[in-house]
């Protein structure tokens, strides 16, 4: 039954990526990012059914599972249809304006040209842009191959020694609250009040519910399950980083990025701890990933398909955790920052309304889970532990050594976050940048500095908690900071080597970095 | 093509930094390996025993969901004691307060000296777990 519950969760996750974002002739990493999304989308929508489930009377939980998967089935049919014809009819006009002449010049043989440079794209998308010496591609296959067998082996084993999870958040909030919202039947609410305090009843519910639904499936409350949620998570999340990162650097660019999280034994260890940071991260990673793949693709429905599906992925990070919340607000100042500061530069309005237009998307694929979190706060959840008075918090505020304080150990703690051996991997990646770096103007992406602005905004949050926690500021720190910069560990590393490996690669290449993408995108470019 | 001097430079400046990071990857690979528990030693912690099976006989004594009391021993392990019992009794509301009309006894190390004033003994279910109720609710 679990192998049925999670091919049916499988195939929800897959259905609803590909009816919004149907991509035809995608390469294998845009493959491999579709696939790496998909089960962590099939658990957000498994998630969202179970919270819903009350709604639909009496039906029994595979019946609304089938219907859904009927639904997006025929979504997905349509869609896929209506891109076939795009990329069917359109093709012959774009050959005829944009490819060369080719002998003869008929349509057909313009056709067969333009075919030739999109599979040209397609292996060019997988390989490395550059040409790296052969020995560095293969050492570092190896070793990211040696690095993710290790922490196979490491996730593996942990999960056997530690079938409920390690540490107390395991089974006091996220398996307690699955169990509540399981074996409550009708009364499941009552598990969601102050009396048990310690168990944080206004934490979103993405992963209780997400397995309660597996556990629905098998009768009873088994450990497997969200054992199982959180491998599928630690492991989508090294997969989504290596597929977007060769998919927008490069196969060698790709394999650092993989080495760097594969590497981190605080990451797998807790990944198998059954707390829901790591399923945070990987949802803050995929946001941040679709807002990039948004950009590089050259269709406009697709580009904005891409934003709808990052605001998808932001508004399951808020139904994962509170810190969720925090990033999804970041993150829209962050882009209305963005909107404005470039809609100072536009002289027509539909030049302006273009500017606008992507995050709208990117608000309307959030919009559904964010109706789903509200409902949950306003009528469920029961007010956070986290705020006190007012005038407590405000004097917590102006107390300058609580700032010293948190200070001393956000430092502290980036230089030896990830229980990394011997050499803390944010050192390593320092290293790394300045032998790498090269002296000229810094790369000045619009969209990688929005999202360098949403993680900063994000710590500053994280910060203000800090400041105003009614709990003693040290036992706060020492139990909570860690896990808190894990959830931002993977983008960070995404943003790291999307910088970096341009400029590091491109050295390597000694000047002969093959504008493979951007020729063939111009030659490809739609009228 | 031959680069020049200064790019050739820069070039293995970039080289040394890959496998120096590769290093340090390495190096940390190494750890998640040596400190991952031995697949022939592996001891499954106790969670379940703690909570689970230890609770089983009491939970099909208990109602099937509302609110029950709790009392149980004093020192590092009460706060996770108590924990793991609600996490045995869920979907049972377990409060941290003898003032309900039934209440759980969770005393895993010695029993209890004395039962507060207020509470009788219904069953003992052993290992530790008791059931008791107020004796004003009779």
């Amino acid at each position: 039954m679990l192998i049925l519950a999670c091919g049916l969760c499988a195939a929800l996750g897959y259905l609803a990526i590909a009816s919004i974002w149907p991509q035809k002739n995608s390469t294998l990493s845009a493959l491999l990012i579709r696939l790496s999304l998909t089960p962590a989308f099939g658990l957000g929508i498994f998630s969202a059914i179970f919270w819903l489930m009350p709604l639909r009377g009496d039906a029994h939980v595979v019946a609304v599972d089938a219907s859904l998967l009927g639904v997006l089935g025929f979504a997905y049919a349509v869609r896929r249809s209506h891109a076939t014809k795009e990329n069917t009819h359109p093709l012959s006009s774009r050959a005829k304006m944009n490819c060369p002449d080719s002998p003869g010049n008929s349509s057909q043989s313009r056709d067969l040209a333009f075919a030739s440079h999109s599979l040209n794209q397609s292996f060019s998308s997988d390989g490395p842009d550059i040409n790296a010496p052969e020995w560095i591609a293969r050492v570092l296959m190896a070793c990211f191959g040696m690095a993710l067998i290790a922490a196979l082996y490491q996730a593996t084993v942990r999960v056997i020694a530690h079938p409920h999870g390690e540490g107390w958040d395991a089974f006091a909030i996220w398996n307690l609250h699955a169990r509540f919202l399981f074996l409550g039947g009708a009364h499941w609410r009552g598990g969601f009040n102050s009396m048990i305090p310690w168990s944080h009843p206004d934490y979103p519910l993405l992963l209780p519910a997400a397995i309660a639904h597996l556990w629905s499936y098998l009768g009873h409350d088994d450990p497997l399950a969200p054992a199982m949620v959180g491998l599928i998570f630690t492991f989508s999340a090294l997969a989504l980083l290596v597929s977007s990162l060769a998919w927008l650097r490069g196969r060698n660019v790709a394999m650092l990025g993989g080495l760097a999280l594969s590497s981190t034994p605080f990451f797998v260890e807790q990944g198998t701890s059954q707390y829901a940071d790591v399923p945070l991260s990987f949802f803050i990673l995929a946001t941040f990933v679709l807002l990039h793949m948004a950009r590089s693709q050259n269709h406009n429905n697709q580009n904005l398909a891409a934003m709808m599906l990052s605001g998808t992925a932001a508004s399951f990070a808020a139904w994962t955790k509170n810190e969720g919340l925090l990033f999804l607000s970041a993150l829209l100042v962050a882009q209305v920052w963005a909107a404005i500061s470039s809609s100072r530069q536009q002289d027509s309005s539909s030049e302006l309304a273009g500017k606008w237009r992507p995050f709208a998307y990117f608000v309307l694929g959030a919009a559904p889970l964010l109706c789903l979190i509200a409902w949950f706060k306003h009528t469920i959840a029961v007010r956070g532990d986290l705020l006190s008075s007012p005038s407590i918090m405000i004097q917590k505020i102006l107390t300058p050594t609580r700032y010293w304080i948190i200070l001393q150990w956000f430092a502290k703690e980036l230089v030896r976050f990830g229980n990394w051996w011997i050499i803390p991997g944010t050192m390593a990646m320092l290293a790394f940048s300045l032998l790498s770096l090269r002296r000229r103007k810094p790369d000045s992406s619009p969209l990688l500095h929005l999202s360098i602005l949403t993680l900063i905004l994000t710590l500053a949050g994280y910060f203000a908690i800090y400041l105003i926690t009614p709990r003693d500021l040290y036992w706060h720190l020492r139990f909570s900071l860690n896990r808190l910069f894990l959830q931002l560990w993977p983008s960070a590393i995404f943003l790291f080597f999307l910088f970096v490996g341009r400029q590091a690669f491109a050295e390597i290449s000694n000047g002969a970095i093959a504008p493979k993408r951007e020729t063939v995108k111009k030659f490809t470019r739609s009228p | 093509m031959l680069a020049a001097p200064d790019q050739q430079a820069v070039t293995n400046k970039t080289k040394a930094g890959i496998l120096l990071f590769i290093f340090c990857c390495l190096l940390s690979t190494t750890r998640l390996v040596f400190e991952a528990p031995k697949p022939a030693h592996i001891q499954r912690d106790d969670i379940s025993t703690r909570s689970d099976q230890r609770f089983a006989a009491l939970k099909a004594n208990l109602p099937a969901n509302g609110v029950v009391g709790y009392i149980g021993e004093i020192g590092d392990s009460a706060t996770p004691d108590y924990y793991l019992t609600q996490y045995a009794l869920a979907p049972l509301v377990v409060d941290l307060s003898p003032n309900h009309s039934i209440v759980v006894g969770n005393f895993p190390f010695a029993p209890p000296a004395q039962i507060p004033q207020n509470l009788r003994l219904v069953k003992d279910f052993g290992k530790g777990v008791m059931l008791l109720s107020s004796k004003e609710a009779n």
